[in-house]
């Protein structure tokens, strides 16, 4: 081929086998302190810790970033998509009996314990309030499974309007980095050629402007 | 950011398969774009949706790839240490838009794999510009900014268009793409208002690149039954030729303001009708390049290649056996 030594154009077509791209985790991002966990996208990667260094690597490079999560596409639950005006939390079956212990029997250690004894975990759910936008985390349940998850869910979110699609994941499948790691985002913001903000032509313009009276600049409109 | 309002494929005439749909599910799906309503993964969408979105958001992807390479190739010569960083800066966001908008048409469907191979086997197409060489440093800058510019353009129209994974694709494209743009504007102004030596190079480079920018959009798109199918499902978000306009509406004058010319004599906005007037392109020149015979389109696909198969025994060393795919989500 040439100076980079390439092989000739090959006489059969390339193939891959599946599972080349590896499998999808989805990854949440904190853009700052406090603020609420958002959907920003996929990554392929064949395990968890992989994963989030290429979800580091892809959603926090030009983007400022104080805590990441990742979970295999397969953990998450997800519910009906509805309109943007409606609730998905309205697409779920109708259960006979109430699911949901009421928020505050929480604080009760005994109703912990038998909650515990019983395989509740922690479920991180997260709404989509608008079809283009992305998910973002609105809290903890807890329930035994995910579809249990999702009705506890609607329990104790289901009030906050509109809600277009929600997603379920038990916590425990969640790889998150940590408290102690803040150091992990720490940027150099003295790298300034990466901030649109630092190139100023402006004045460059002005300036060869001035010294060159347009010459150039055909007349406006079509000759005739 | 090489997004590009054609899907690369010259217009054809090919049926469009509605007559096969629910006619039901097929007006609700367009009451809901209608409305605006973005559509999402797991709705019900006509074939020629999916298709048509599938080929345009993977050919974004490709050329997002594929365009890095021109300028890429600059890095370790671009002039002083501030132009090399910056530029492997913005080579790195490319490829990282690339890795975006597989997702986004990985939710359609297709899978990655696939995607790749058929890149690499010269089925799925890239934006053609990219099948042209940049023997100087000057020609990767007038791609760091007229082609950018152009991609701009498309991207900003596309990003109101209607599924919602290109949609938040390119909201974050186009925020990473802020930087790209002054730096190839920054670039290309240092050459042109630069000494006589400076100036002779950044208009050659704009001399050599003009015709690839001017079939940049595609194609004059006259309403065909496709087009105006497109355009009401937001896949399409203006013309070919609106996009060209409103391009040369924009950077023609900058261009002229730095003392550059553009090759084309023609080339001279008609204040009465707000239409840039220009030599037609060759569009027989531009199908037989993006049919392969182009001056790099071998080497494009040889660097992909080799890419892919340099990188296999990683790819092998990495999979375990819980691996499993499922389509991404949104």
């Amino acid at each position: 081929m040439n100076r980079l030594g390439l092989p000739d154009a090959p006489t059969t077509d390339a193939a891959k086998g599946a599972l080349d791209q590896f499998g999808t985790y989805e990854v949440f991002h904190q853009k700052k302190e406090g603020a609420p966990f958002v959907y920003v996208g996929p990554v392929h990667a064949p395990e968890a810790d992989v994963a989030f260094l290429f979800a580091k690597e892809q959603y926090s490079r030009r983007f400022a970033c104080t805590g990441l999560w990742v979970v295999p596409t397969a953990a998450i639950a997800v519910t009906a998509y509805v309109g943007d005006q409606e609730s998905a939390y309205g697409t779920l079956p109708l259960l006979a009996k109430n699911p949901a212990p009421a928020p505050g029997a929480a604080d009760d250690t005994a109703a912990e314990e038998a909650a515990y004894a019983a395989g509740e975990e922690d479920y991180d759910i997260f709404h989509l309030k608008k079809r283009g936008k992305a998910h973002q985390h609105v809290g903890k349940v807890r329930a035994s499974a995910p579809a249990e998850a999702l009705q506890v869910a609607k329990a104790v979110f289901g009030d906050q309007r509109p809600v277009v699609n929600v997603w379920a994941v038990r916590a425990a499948d969640v790889l998150r980095s940590g408290d102690d790691d803040r150091d992990i985002w720490a940027t150099t913001p003295e790298k300034k050629y990466r901030d649109a903000i630092s190139y100023k032509v402006q004045d460059r313009i002005e300036k060869f402007k001035a010294e060159h009276p347009a010459t150039h600049q055909p007349a406006h409109g079509p000759q005739t | 950011m090489y997004g590009s309002a054609s899907t690369h494929d010259l217009p054809t005439t090919a049926a469009t398969g509605l007559e096969n749909e629910d006619p039901i599910l097929l007006a609700e799906f367009e009451a809901r774009i209608a409305r605006g309503e973005k559509i999402e993964p797991g709705d019900w969408m006509p074939g020629l949706y999916r298709k048509q979105l599938t080929r345009m958001i993977e050919q974004h992807a490709h050329s997002e790839i594929i365009g890095s390479l021109p300028e890429g190739t600059w890095i370790t010569r671009a002039p002083g240490f501030r132009r090399k960083m910056a530029q492997m800066a913005k080579v790195q966001d490319e490829v990282g838009h690339a890795q975006l908008l597989y997702s986004a048409a990985e939710t359609l469907g297709k899978t990655r794999e696939q995607m790749l191979v058929d890149l690499i086997n010269g089925k799925s197409k890239y934006s053609n510009v990219f099948n042209y060489p940049t023997p100087t440093w000057a020609d990767s800058n007038v791609i760091s900014w007229l082609i950018d510019a152009g991609a701009i353009v498309n991207q900003l129209a596309n990003a109101k268009g209607s599924y919602g994974p290109y949609c938040r694709a390119l909201d974050r494209i186009c925020a990473e793409e802020a930087f790209h743009l002054k730096y190839g504007h920054d670039a290309v102004v240092h050459l042109a208002t630069g000494t006589p030596v400076q100036r002779r190079m950044i208009q050659a480079a704009l001399n050599r690149w003009w015709p690839a920018i001017m079939t940049f959009f595609g194609p004059s798109d006259k309403m065909s039954v496709h087009t105006e199918i497109l355009m009401r499902w937001k896949v399409k978000m203006a013309s070919n030729d609106e996009c060209r306009n409103q391009f040369l509406d924009m950077y023609v004058p900058k261009i002229w303001e730095i003392g550059l010319t553009v090759p084309d004599e023609k080339l001279a906005k008609n204040e009465a009708t707000g239409q840039w007037e220009f030599t037609e392109p060759d569009w027989e020149d531009f199908k037989r390049v993006i049919n392969g015979d182009g001056p790099c389109n071998a080497e494009r696909l040889a660097v992909r290649r080799a890419a892919e198969e340099n990188g296999a025994w990683v790819r092998r060393a990495l999979l375990t056996p819980k691996t499993q795919y499922v389509r991404p989500l949104a």
